[in-house]
């Protein structure tokens, strides 16, 4: 199943690509980034809930092609967190932060603070930036340490979140152009450290290519 | 002296060294002071970590208590289900809440509830800000945990107070149906109850720069207190307390300083900088002066402190004190003072060198040296007189006797030297009495002196004196020849003065040539005496003391047909002139008196008045 999908181009040849990775085991639970008095501690009648690694991930197809027209990519604050802790942009693509939350808030790329612009976001308001280079940024409040999402900027249009049920992610990217593309996958805080993979789309449209990704293991690139 | 200068040395240093305790002797109290209440506030900063612990332990057991509430299971059931939240299930669920709450007993009852979905939307509020819903709290860490199944405490910071929360995931039929959040606020009356009485330090709780909480409204300095929690790191916050490097800090309020130890808050507030302090008043530092102000008079009871050790130990200074006084100063300046009066009296002729320690020796032995160059001094003025006036005569005319006492002692009216010729007020230059000098023009050269004095007495016949009598009128005269005032002067007192002083004209009327021998019977015989005398003026004085001389020779039969005025004037002149020649002295008196049966004329120097 395909969660979200910002295949921008405009080629006349393309075809959709399909993807299935295999995942390992959900990671333990993060220890907190703030705890209390006392140690979080599990309850007595049901196992604590695995780590939905879904929302962290990100598949992405590259090859020398930039995006010829990245257009616009929608961010949404929902309150103490973004929609997706995770969203990847192509280079050039507008960014819109759309606060849908009933607080303002003041966001800033820890990496760059001129990514972002520096005033609030009030309620039901948004603010639009563009990124011009390839990076991952880091988007939070000060005054909210717990919000905080991940903004990746790849040199690619073909870039999709991935839906995972029982450790197997899958992905769906529409029209992609014929090519040889590189499959990398981004999780959390940064890409998997992993060889890529390949994947070539034939010229014939409307045929699905799919591709199968197996990880071994979510461990990220230092 | 040498035992007193030790003594007072060993006081001395004794002294200083107490003085020198007294100083330093509040300096480890002032530190043990200070340990002591940076031990207090460790063990308070601890108490207050584990009483918010033991708070949190039971606000945390309370949310799951609430939690598997069935109707809140229920309610957020129902609400996990719905693909949109509205306002008549945010209201449905708010009364849900409120009635759960109501049901919560105890003093911990929480001030806020919020119903969460399994998907982080809150569907409702209760007492506070009741009508928002719908938002998403999933992300922050509290709720995170709380949807994914576990219980735990968070400090939150909204609204510009700071709230003690806890969760719990709410299960239905072990499926997770969303999670519960109770709130309890940070107020003064939970610091009063939570510090209780017992520790006896002020608590308070601050998040970034303005004070949410306290025991005490007590304005401490938070830039102060920030910049020394700056310096407090670490992700162990429960080893703020005793973290060598988190010190007790000085602050200032108002008047007063206080002493605070800061410890970190854990939580979201933490992570913006939430923080709590236990503090306590400064205690005045320790000085020396401080200390006496606080000593009670139950300090200074003769129970408490050792007064017969103190006053023993003054008894045994001043003791040793004077004792050394005594012996090495008091006691030999007595007898140096009565040896001294000894000789002052004349029963001694020297002071005893050996007797007397130390530096009195040496002032008796200066004496002494002095008193024997006085001797010899006198010996050898009166040796000098002696070769000045020649041997005493043995002729008709008499002997002259110029020097028979110590030069320095015979002073006209003064005491009478011990074989002096009596003292007599005749004198030349005197700047006696106004009257006398008025009355009677200083001798110039050439010109006799007058007579300024009296009391001219001569003495019993020889018949009736002893031979040795050293002078007529040295004692008091006998009853049979009376004394016999001889031209008195116009101005002359008569009084009851020893007998017979003359005193010669000033030096300036004589010449100085060599001395001629003293003896005047063979001038004053010869017959130059006679020639010399004509067209001579006669002086008074010289008159007076040539008739006393005549009577004199007359009274011990001795032969004056030779004896002129004029021959015995020039010799009494040029006696007089030789002598204060060599003695420098002002005056010189003409004393007759009797010797051996035969009249005789002494010459005594006036040095001074």
């Amino acid at each position: 199943m395909v969660v979200t999908t910002w295949a921008l181009t405009g080629t006349s040849v393309a075809s959709p690509v399909v993807g299935k990775i295999e995942l390992p085991p959900p990671p333990d639970r993060p220890v907190a980034t703030t705890k209390g008095f006392l140690d979080r501690v599990e309850n007595p009648n049901k196992p604590v809930r695995p780590v939905d690694v879904g929302p962290y991930l990100l598949v992405v197809l590259e090859n020398d092609t930039k995006p010829a027209s990245p257009g616009q990519v929608t961010w949404e604050l929902v309150g103490d967190s973004f929609n997706r802790p995770v969203i990847g942009v192509p280079v050039g693509a507008e960014v819109v932060i759309k606060n849908v939350s009933k607080t303002a808030r003041t966001l800033a790329a820890a990496e760059d603070p001129k990514v972002v612009p520096a005033e609030p976001i009030n309620p039901t308001g948004s603010k639009a930036f563009r990124v011009g280079q390839p990076n991952v940024y880091t988007v939070s409040d000060k005054d909210a340490p717990h919000l905080k999402g991940k903004l990746v900027v790849v040199n690619t249009s073909y870039v999709s979140n991935v839906e995972v049920t029982n450790n197997v992610g899958r992905f769906e990217l529409a029209d992609v152009p014929e090519g040889t593309y590189k499959v990398r996958i981004f999780y959390r805080d940064n890409w998997l450290d992993r060889p890529d993979d390949t994947v070539t789309v034939p010229a014939k449209a409307k045929v699905k290519t799919e591709v199968n990704v197996k990880v071994i293991s979510l461990a990220t690139k230092k | 002296m040498f035992w007193s200068k030790i003594w007072f040395f060993l006081v001395a240093i004794a002294a200083v060294v107490a003085f020198t305790i007294a100083l330093v002797m509040p300096r480890p109290a002032q530190r043990a002071a200070a340990n002591e209440e940076k031990r207090r506030l460790t063990v308070a900063c601890g108490v207050v970590g584990i009483l918010l612990e033991g708070d949190a332990r039971n606000r945390v057991d309370l949310a799951g208590a609430f939690a598997r509430t069935d109707k809140i299971v229920a309610e957020l059931a129902e609400a996990s289900a719905a693909a949109t939240l509205d306002d008549s299930r945010m209201k449905k669920a708010r009364e849900v809440g409120a009635s759960v709450m109501k049901t919560i007993e105890g003093a911990r009852k929480p001030d806020f509830a919020i119903l969460i979905d399994k998907k982080g939307r809150v569907v409702a509020r209760v007492r506070l800000d009741e009508n928002e819903f719908g938002d998403v709290v999933a992300g922050r860490p509290l709720v995170d945990d709380a949807l994914a199944g576990y219980l735990r405490d968070d400090l939150w910071a909204q609204n510009g107070t700071m709230y003690f929360v806890s969760a719990s995931p709410v299960i239905k039929d072990r499926d997770y149906v969303g999670a519960i959040v109770l709130g309890h606020q940070l107020t003064n009356e939970f610091s009063k109850k939570l510090l209780g009485e017992s520790l006896l330090v002020s608590l308070g709780f601050y998040f970034g720069t303005e004070t949410v909480a306290a025991t005490e409204t007590i304005p401490l300095d938070q830039k102060v207190m920030r910049a020394g929690l700056g310096l407090v790191k670490g992700p162990d916050l429960k080893s703020d307390c005793t973290n060598p490097i988190n010190k007790p800090l000085t602050i200032r309020a108002g008047k007063d300083d206080f002493t605070a130890l800061l410890a970190r808050l854990p939580g979201e507030a933490g992570a913006r900088g939430a923080y709590y302090s236990v503090f306590m008043k400064k205690p005045a530092e320790i000085g020396f002066g401080a200390t006496l102000d606080v000593v009670t008079q139950e300090d200074l009871a003769f129970s408490n402190f050792p007064w017969i050790l103190v006053g023993g130990g003054f008894l045994v200074i001043l003791a040793g004190g004077i004792g050394l006084m005594l012996l090495e100063s008091d006691r030999p300046l007595r007898r140096l003072a009565a040896d001294t009066v000894r000789l002052a009296k004349g029963d001694a002729e020297r002071l005893g060198e050996d007797v007397h320690p130390g530096k009195f020796g040496s002032i008796a032995r200066s004496v002494n040296i002095h008193i024997d160059k006085l001797g010899r001094d006198a010996k050898t003025a009166k040796k000098d007189l002696d070769q000045l006036l020649g041997p005493a005569p043995e002729g008709s005319l008499g002997t002259i006797d110029l020097l028979a006492t110590a030069l320095p002692s015979v002073r006209p009216g003064g005491p009478a030297p011990a074989a002096a010729a009596p003292p007599s007020e005749f004198r030349f230059g005197d700047s006696g009495p106004l009257q006398a000098r008025t009355t009677t023009p200083p001798a110039r050269p050439g010109t006799p002196p007058p007579v300024r004095s009296q009391d001219i007495r001569i003495g019993a016949p020889p018949a009736a004196r002893p031979p040795a009598t050293p002078a007529f009128g040295l004692a008091t005269p006998p009853p049979v020849a009376a004394p016999r005032v001889m031209t008195p002067s116009p101005m002359a007192r008569v009084e009851d003065k020893p007998p017979v002083s003359f005193v010669s004209p000033p030096p300036d009327v004589l010449d100085t040539g060599a001395p001629p021998p003293l003896t005047l019977d063979d001038d004053i015989l010869g017959p130059e005496l006679v020639a010399a005398a004509s067209g001579a003026p006669v002086d008074p004085y010289f008159k007076q003391v040539f008739d006393q001389f005549v009577a004199a020779k007359q009274s011990c039969s001795e032969p004056t047909s030779g004896l002129t005025y004029e021959k015995f004037s020039e010799k009494l002149l040029k006696n007089r002139d030789d002598l204060i020649a060599k003695t420098q002295c002002r005056e010189v008196r003409f004393t007759v008196y009797v010797k051996d049966g035969k009249a005789a004329l002494k010459a005594t120097p006036v040095k001074d008045e």
